[in-house]
């Protein structure tokens, strides 16, 4: 468990510092997608996992209101309720309404 | 298990509001984003180089006949400049002697803060400098390139870096003017690195090209920086005023050192 918070802290770390001052250079007309919300997203479809779904949506959170400047008038923890949102409407979403099939030996 | 689940969700909810609010009502965000851009300072200076030389890179190879029609076309534009430049010296040359005969000191200039550009906004027009508090930067200065280019103005600053708001923010108006042809109106940042010129009225002519600068309207920006030049003029019947669009004079991927007025 603590080898995957380390893994989720180092990577979105260096996503959301990529994604800062690397990738500002290509955007098109002003527009870049958010890798840090992408990669949380990834999580929650790949890990099966409840607890790592809610660490890297925290932690993503974190990183984006301590690399945004100014953002919802200085409020820090804006980027944080808005994973935490994201990740409960993925939780009611995947759990309500997906469906995986399973295939039955014949 | 359920009741466990819901314990569990109970204390999340709980220490997270405990966080936010501490981190709202103290300095401590300010303090943790002073720290962060402190220990990624070396990291994201590495990367915007990267990116810029990447970028410059790519646009040389995808650009290839735009850059040489802009190049014909910055040679023509030097030329007229060149003609321009050696009237305008003669006239420095007669305001020196009449300041002189008059007695007049020549206006001091500002004192400038060298800053270097270490990210952007994930989300909006700002950047982050890395100069803050301790370097003598305060909120509201004015932000300039080495070209005289208006940037923007200081907006939250912590210990050792600041954030710049750009004028392209949708947050930023001021007013401007184009010299040539004394027309008065007020900048709006539109975000996405976009500006609009408004409030121009009807029965002024302007064209594609005219050089937008900063007027002393409103007191925002002190005047004659470069703003822009003018894209595209909107005029309608409807609205009492005209507008224009914008190309703002510089551009933030190529940005690397800028200046604070003192």
């Amino acid at each position: 468990m603590t080898k995957r918070i380390i893994f989720f802290i180092v990577i979105l770390y260096i996503l959301t510092l990529l994604q800062a001052s690397f990738l500002v250079h290509f955007s098109l007309s002003g527009f870049l997608p958010n890798f840090v919300l992408i990669a949380v997203i990834l999580v929650h479809l790949f890990s099966s996992s409840s607890k790592d779904k809610i660490i890297a949506a925290l932690i993503g959170g974190f990183y984006l209101d301590v690399f945004s400047l100014n953002n919802a008038g200085g409020f820090f923890g804006f980027y944080i309720l808005i994973m935490l949102a994201i990740f409960l409407f993925l939780k009611i979403i995947s759990e309500k309404y997906v469906r995986f099939p399973i295939v039955k030996k014949i | 298990m359920l009741r466990g689940n819901f314990k569990k969700t109970v204390a999340v909810l709980l220490v997270l509001s405990v966080f936010i609010t501490v981190f709202n009502l103290t300095d401590l965000s300010g303090k943790a984003k002073n720290f962060f851009f402190w220990l990624s300072s070396p990291i994201q200076r590495s990367f915007w180089q990267g990116g810029k030389n990447v970028s410059d890179f790519l646009t040389g190879i995808l650009r290839t006949g735009a850059l040489k029609k802009e190049a014909e076309d910055l040679r023509l534009e030097n030329q007229e400049l060149l003609v321009r430049i050696a009237g305008l010296v003669e006239q420095e040359k007669e305001n020196e002697v009449l300041r002189e005969a008059l007695g007049l000191a020549l206006e001091k200039e500002s004192e400038l803060i060298l800053a270097r550009v270490m990210n952007k906004d994930i989300s909006q027009d700002s950047i982050l400098i890395n100069k803050g508090e301790e370097d003598g930067v305060s909120g509201g200065m004015t932000v300039i390139t080495e070209q005289k280019v208006i940037l923007g103005k200081i907006g939250a600053v912590y210990g050792r870096f600041s954030e710049v708001i750009l004028i392209s923010n949708e947050n930023s108006s001021f007013g401007a003017t184009i010299l040539e042809r004394e027309v008065d109106g007020v900048i709006k940042g539109k975000g996405g690195s976009g500006l609009s010129f408004g409030l121009i009225p009807k029965e002024k002519e302007i064209f594609e090209n005219d050089v937008v600068v900063t007027s002393v309207l409103g007191g925002v920006y002190p005047p004659g920086f470069l703003v822009g030049k003018v894209k595209e003029v909107n005029k309608s019947d409807v609205d009492p005023f005209q507008s224009a669009e914008i190309t703002p004079a510089f551009d933030v991927g190529s940005l690397d050192y800028l200046f604070i007025l003192h």
